[in-house]
C-alpha cells in the first residue's frame, strides 16, 4: 500500500515536470536565451523550430524579409543608417540562416552564440569585391595600396595577413629590422636598402662600378636575399654569398 | 572489522562512483583540448543505446525474455548502464542551458548511484550467506537442520526486495525525464 502511494507521489511529480515543459519551454528546454530582439517569441519555439526539423530558414524569412535585411527593420520601417555589413543578405547563394546566425545564446565555456560568416555563401562576382562591405583601414600601408586586398588577406580572417615579403627580398637574420628601416614614413610603395650602417652609397657604388655595373638603383632586382648570389636563385648553388665572403674577411 | 567494511564495501562503491566523475571530466577535458566538443553532443546516443541494453537483464529477470543467464546478465548489466551513463555524463558536459536535461541527469546519477549500492549489498548477501551455510557444516548439521537454518539467513536478501523498492522508481524517474529531453531534442533540433 505504501509503496503503491509512493509510485503515485511520483508519478504526480512527473507529470507536473512535464506541464512545467509546456508551460515554461524557455527555461525547460531551450539550449539558451535567445538573442533580445527575439524576446517577444522566446516561448514560441515554433516561431523558428519546424517539428522534427529543426530551425527553419523559411521561417526567419516570414520576418526578416530577404529584400529589407540592413535596410528596413522586420516591421518595414526604413533604417535610419544603412548597414553596409549586413545588407549583403541580398547576395547570398542560398538561403541558409543557420549556417551563421544561431539565436540561442550556446553554453558559455563551450561555444560562440554566432557562427563565424562564410565568404563562400556570397555571389562570386561579390566575393571579389571586397569594398562593397569592407572600408579600407586608413593607415598609411594600406591607403598607399591598390592592389586587391586578396594579394594579403583571405577571407576566413582578416588577420594575420598573408603577404609574403620573400617573393620579393628575404627577411633573414640580418634583415629581421622593422619596416620602417627600409620602408621610409611607412611609405610602402618605395623602399631602401641604406636605412642601415651595412649599406652606404658609396661603398655599394664601390663595389658595383669594380664589376662593371652601373645600373644598381634597384637593388632587389638582382639582390632578392643577402645570402644569394645576383640573378641567380637559391644563391647557394652559385658557391659562396656575398655574406659569407664579408664574414671570412672579418 | 571497521577497516575491513570500509576496504570490502564502502571503497569499491565510492571507487566505482569516483571514477565515473572523473572519467567524464578527462573525457570532457580532452574533447576540449582537441576542439571537438562536437562529438560529445552525439555520445548521449550511444549512452542511451548502451543504457537501454543494459535492461535485457531487467527483461530475463522478469522472464519477459528467456535468453542468457541472470548472472551473466547482472555483470552486463553493470558494466553497460555504467559505461552508458559515463557516455551520457560527458554529453551532458556540453550542454549547460536546459534544465530539463540537467534533472534528467541528475536522475541518472541517482540512479547509478542505486546501482551500485544494490550491486554491493547483493555481494554482500551473498558472502554473509556462503560464511553462514560454512559455519554451520563445520558444526555438523544435517542437510535438513542446514536448509532450516539457512532460511533465516537468506532473509538477509530482504534488505535487496527494499533496494528494488527505491531503486524501481528512481530508474522510472530517469526514464521519463531522459525520454521527454529525447523527444524535445527530437522535436527541435535539426538533424543535418
Amino acid at each position: 500500500m505504501k509503496r503503491g502511494w509512493l509510485l503515485a507521489l511520483i508519478c504526480a511529480n512527473l507529470a507536473a515536470l512535464l506541464a512545467l515543459v509546456f508551460i515554461y519551454p524557455h527555461l525547460m528546454v531551450s539550449p539558451g536565451a535567445v538573442v533580445s530582439g527575439h524576446a517577444e517569441i522566446a516561448t514560441d519555439c515554433f516561431a523558428c523550430h519546424a517539428p522534427l526539423r529543426g530551425a527553419s530558414a523559411q521561417r526567419c524569412v516570414n520576418c526578416h524579409v530577404v529584400a529589407d535585411i540592413g535596410l528596413r527593420t522586420t516591421k518595414g520601417a526604413p533604417l535610419a543608417q544603412r548597414k553596409l555589413k549586413t545588407s549583403f543578405h541580398q547576395e547570398l547563394i542560398e538561403r541558409d540562416c543557420m549556417a551563421c546566425h544561431s539565436d540561442h545564446e550556446g553554453p558559455k565555456l563551450t561555444q560562440r552564440s554566432r557562427k563565424p560568416f562564410s565568404h563562400g555563401l556570397l555571389r562570386p562576382a561579390v566575393q571579389d569585391r571586397c569594398d562593397s562591405c569592407h572600408v579600407k583601414p586608413a593607415d598609411k600601408l594600406h591607403q598607399n595600396l591598390a592592389a586587391g586586398c586578396a594579394q594579403c588577406h583571405k577571407t576566413q580572417a582578416w588577420k594575420p595577413a598573408t603577404f609574403e615579403h620573400e617573393k620579393h627580398f628575404v627577411l633573414d637574420r640580418d634583415h629581421n629590422v622593422k619596416c620602417v628601416t627600409c620602408h621610409v614614413n611607412e611609405d610602402y610603395r618605395r623602399y631602401t636598402c641604406y636605412g642601415c650602417h651595412e649599406h652606404t652609397l658609396q661603398n655599394v657604388r664601390a663595389e658595383h662600378e669594380k664589376e662593371g655595373i652601373a645600373n644598381y638603383d634597384n637593388c632587389v632586382e638582382c639582390h632578392r636575399s643577402a645570402d644569394e648570389e645576383p640573378g641567380k636563385r637559391g644563391g647557394r648553388e652559385g658557391g659562396e654569398s656575398k655574406s659569407r665572403e664579408r664574414k671570412k674577411k672579418h | 572489522m571497521q577497516a575491513k567494511l570500509l576496504r570490502r564495501e564502502v571503497l569499491p562503491f565510492m571507487l566505482a562512483f569516483a571514477a565515473l566523475a572523473l572519467l567524464a571530466l578527462l573525457l570532457d577535458a580532452l574533447l576540449h583540448v582537441f576542439n571537438v566538443v562536437w562529438i560529445g553532443r552525439y555520445l548521449g546516443i550511444p549512452g542511451t543505446l548502451l543504457i537501454l541494453l543494459s535492461f535485457v537483464y531487467s527483461l530475463r529477470k522478469r522472464r519477459l525474455v528467456d535468453f542468457g543467464q541472470p548472472a551473466v546478465l547482472l555483470r552486463w548489466h553493470q558494466r553497460m548502464a555504467w559505461f552508458g551513463s559515463l557516455l551520457v555524463l560527458v554529453h551532458a558536459g556540453i550542454h549547460f542551458n536546459a534544465i530539463l536535461g540537467w534533472l534528467a541527469v541528475w536522475a541518472m546519477l541517482v540512479d547509478v548511484g542505486s546501482g551500485l549500492t544494490g550491486k554491493y549489498l547483493l555481494d554482500r548477501s551473498r558472502r554473509r550467506l556462503e560464511q553462514a551455510r560454512q559455519r554451520m557444516r563445520q558444526q555438523g548439521l544435517s542437510a535438513e537442520e542446514l536448509e532450516e537454518r539457512l532460511y533465516v539467513d537468506s532473509l538477509t536478501f530482504d534488505v535487496m526486495k527494499q533496494w528494488r523498492a527505491v531503486h524501481l522508481p528512481v530508474t522510472l524517474v530517469f526514464a521519463v525525464l531522459a525520454l521527454a529531453h529525447i523527444v524535445a531534442i527530437f522535436l527541435f533540433w535539426g538533424w543535418k
